[in-house]
């Protein structure tokens, strides 16, 4: 790349994926169940930016 | 005063019949047991009359007026009860109150008595979902006693629990007794004894008997005397199964049930008896057949 | 109507508790961000991507504002719907297949408030998501691409919402009578690609279309006027929604 990235500009994107992120992993650790294995969403969470919060929160968590 | 009439009441599954023409009715201020096998129809009898199911056939009638809406003159454990997993125990009897017609602090005052009533007090404030299956059952009869409902229907109150709790939640419903109606399915003759007035009594979905326990066991429970002895007495047991005060004698390897009409005769004549003939016996009691023959009867048809 | 609070109430506890509240308005705001950000960029992101000879000039044209608030409009009109189908499918089918309905409706509760509470959690959490992410977006826009008046954004994203309205309506009527909560989104899914398929391919005879509102609020936002039908498919829109939502609330033999 060699542009400029205003990055006051995409900090905003950057800071909601986190939010995400860290929702997503602080759900896992107080749930006890998820729909497959537990280890398996923390990745899915931490390496697929956005979509993969989102994954965990619509078919990840068990509904009892 | 009669509370509940059912008149008729039917409900089939396609060209499964589960329940078939039940009519019954429960007076104010009495414990009724609502007996069955497995499979009997006991939950969708309750269900119906919780207005959870629609009765395919027949009619229920509260406080004498048919077709009302009594929801919230009623408490209702189901068998398997349910519960958000996200709320703690106070959070859900307060939402469960509110819906029953509390007012906000009403229904925190009552959670809090009840939880305290049914000792889950000190894990009031824990998420329900890691709740053990005897916490939920309280929490179950908890959130059905919230608005201290006319009538409280429960179905198969103790069979999930171990000895010690259910002998807990027996003492419960004879406390509550005493202050409200109780409708209560089990297929345990022996919780019915101890603590209903009334038996209803089915059978595949059909009435066999209803009438109270006392009747019952007017007309269907006898005096019973059983010895037990160190040795075999099958020859003296044939010689007392004549005697006109004697019905019945059942002799099994060292002891001998005797069915009496008479209890006080029959005991001071088998004492005397005993100690002329020298017979050496380990143990004399004096007692009643349970409702247990009764129930089989009806159950084993 | 008390009651109608207290279980209206109790929904938004549970979707404080699943965190519904936050990451529904968030992935919105994400993909508001996103287009302004993306049409920005997009010029020197292909310069950049492609091997052209030293000194070649490519023009690609920077999109106006309005061109880039209509595609943020049909993004959320793809992502940002299946979001909300897939975040309420189990509105009710959840709670009647672990039997919480029953639970509730052993209390003196009609049904018609334990379905129309539900709905209108599900509605107003929508309607605040999208708004917040037209809002992030037309931000954006007028920081990197140029003035948008604000009052546009406004009526072009009430006019969307309507239809998000009516797909979230059939969502609730779906789950109270489907036992299994992924029928619910996919036949909700499919009302949708259908409905805007068909209205794209037959303008004819689609004017009635729920779909057109979508089409009247992009116009909205690229020429600033409204072109097209818009009596018609308000009409229908709002008759079928409050149609559907009475049938949704009435239903009450599939216990
Ligand atoms: N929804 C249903 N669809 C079809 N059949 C049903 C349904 N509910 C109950 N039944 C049938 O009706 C009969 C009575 O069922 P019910 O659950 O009332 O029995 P029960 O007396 O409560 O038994 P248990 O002691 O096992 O709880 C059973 O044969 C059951 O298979
Ligand atoms: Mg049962």
């Amino acid at each position: 790349m060699n542009f400029e990235i205003n990055w006051a500009l995409v900090a905003p994107l950057l800071v909601i994926q986190a939010i995400l992120m860290i929702i997503a992993l602080f759900d896992l650790t107080k749930t006890e169940k998820t729909n497959g294995p537990k280890w398996m969403w923390v990745l899915i969470v931490i390496f697929i930016n956005t979509l993969g919060p989102i994954l965990y929160f619509i078919i990840g968590k068990k509904h009892s | 005063m009669e509370l509940l009439e059912v008149k008729s009441l039917t409900k089939s599954f396609g060209k499964h019949v589960a329940v078939n023409d039940l009519s019954f009715s429960i007076e104010e201020g009495r414990c009724v047991a609502l007996l069955g096998a497995n499979g009997a129809g006991k939950t969708t009898t309750l269900e119906m009359l919780a207005s959870l199911q629609k009765p395919t056939n027949g009619s229920i009638s509260f406080l004498s007026v048919e077709k009302r809406d009594y929801r919230e003159y009623i408490g209702y454990l189901p068998q398997y009860p349910v519960f958000f997993p996200w709320m703690n125990a106070i959070e859900y009897l307060v939402l469960m109150g509110e819906l029953s017609g509390l007012s906000k602090s009403k229904a925190v005052a009552r959670a809090n008595e009840l939880l305290e009533l049914l000792g889950i007090a000190d894990a009031k404030k824990r998420k329900i979902g890691g709740y053990s299956g005897g916490m939920k059952q309280r929490l179950g009869i908890a959130q059905a006693l919230i608005h201290e409902p006319k009538l409280l229907m429960l179905d198969e109150p103790v069979s999930a629990l171990d000895p010690v709790g259910r002998r807990e939640i027996l003492e419960l419903m004879k406390l509550l007794k005493e202050t409200t109606t109780i409708l209560f399915s089990t297929h345990i003759l022996h919780d019915a004894e101890e603590v209903c007035d009334d038996v209803i009594m089915i059978h595949k979905g059909e009435l066999a008997v209803t009438a109270s326990l006392s009747e019952l066991r007017r007309k269907h429970q006898e005096d019973v005397i059983i010895i037990s002895a160190d040795e075999n007495l099958d020859a003296w047991a044939g010689s007392i199964e004549n005697w006109n005060i004697v019905s019945k004698v059942i002799s099994t390897n060292n002891k001998i049930e005797i069915y009496v009409k008479n209890v006080a005769e029959a005991r001071n004549l088998l004492l005397v008896e005993i100690t002329e003939k020298k017979l050496p016996i380990t143990k004399f009691t004096v007692g009643q057949t349970s409702l247990e023959d009764l129930f089989m009867e009806v159950v084993g048809r | 109507m008390k009651k109608w609070f207290v279980l209206h109430r109790k929904e938004w506890l549970e979707m404080t508790r699943n965190y519904k509240v936050i990451w529904i308005p968030l992935i919105f705001v994400l993909f508001g961000l996103m287009q302004p950000i993306t049409s920005y960029y997009m010029p020197e992101i292909l310069k950049n991507a492609s091997n052209l000879p030293e000194g070649s000039v490519i023009e690609i044209p920077m999109p106006t504002s309005g061109e880039v608030l209509a595609q943020t409009l049909g993004q959320f009109n793809q992502m940002g719907i299946l979001v909300l189908v897939l975040a309420f499918m189990g509105i009710v089918s959840s709670e009647r297949k672990s039997g919480m309905l029953k639970a509730i409706l052993v209390k003196p509760v009609r049904f018609s408030s334990y379905i129309t509470a539900k709905w209108m959690s599900a509605v107003l959490l929508s309607v605040g998501a999208i708004f917040l992410g037209m809002l992030a977006s037309w931000y954006y826009t007028v920081l990197l691409i140029g003035d948008y008046p604000f009052m546009n954004i406004v009526k072009g994203t009430s006019l969307y919402l309507i239809w998000i309205m009516f797909l979230l309506t059939f969502t609730v009527f779906l789950s109270t009578f489907l036992k299994s909560s992924g029928f619910v989104a996919a036949f909700t899914l499919l009302l949708s690609i259908l409905l805007t398929l068909l209205t794209s391919l037959f303008e004819k005879y689609m004017e009635w279309s729920p779909a057109q509102l979508t089409n009247a609020a992009a116009s909205l936002f690229i020429s600033g006027k409204l072109e097209g039908p818009l009596m018609l498919p308000l009409i229908t829109t709002v008759i079928l929604t409050a149609l559907i939502l009475y049938l949704a609330a009435t239903r009450k033999s599939s216990l």
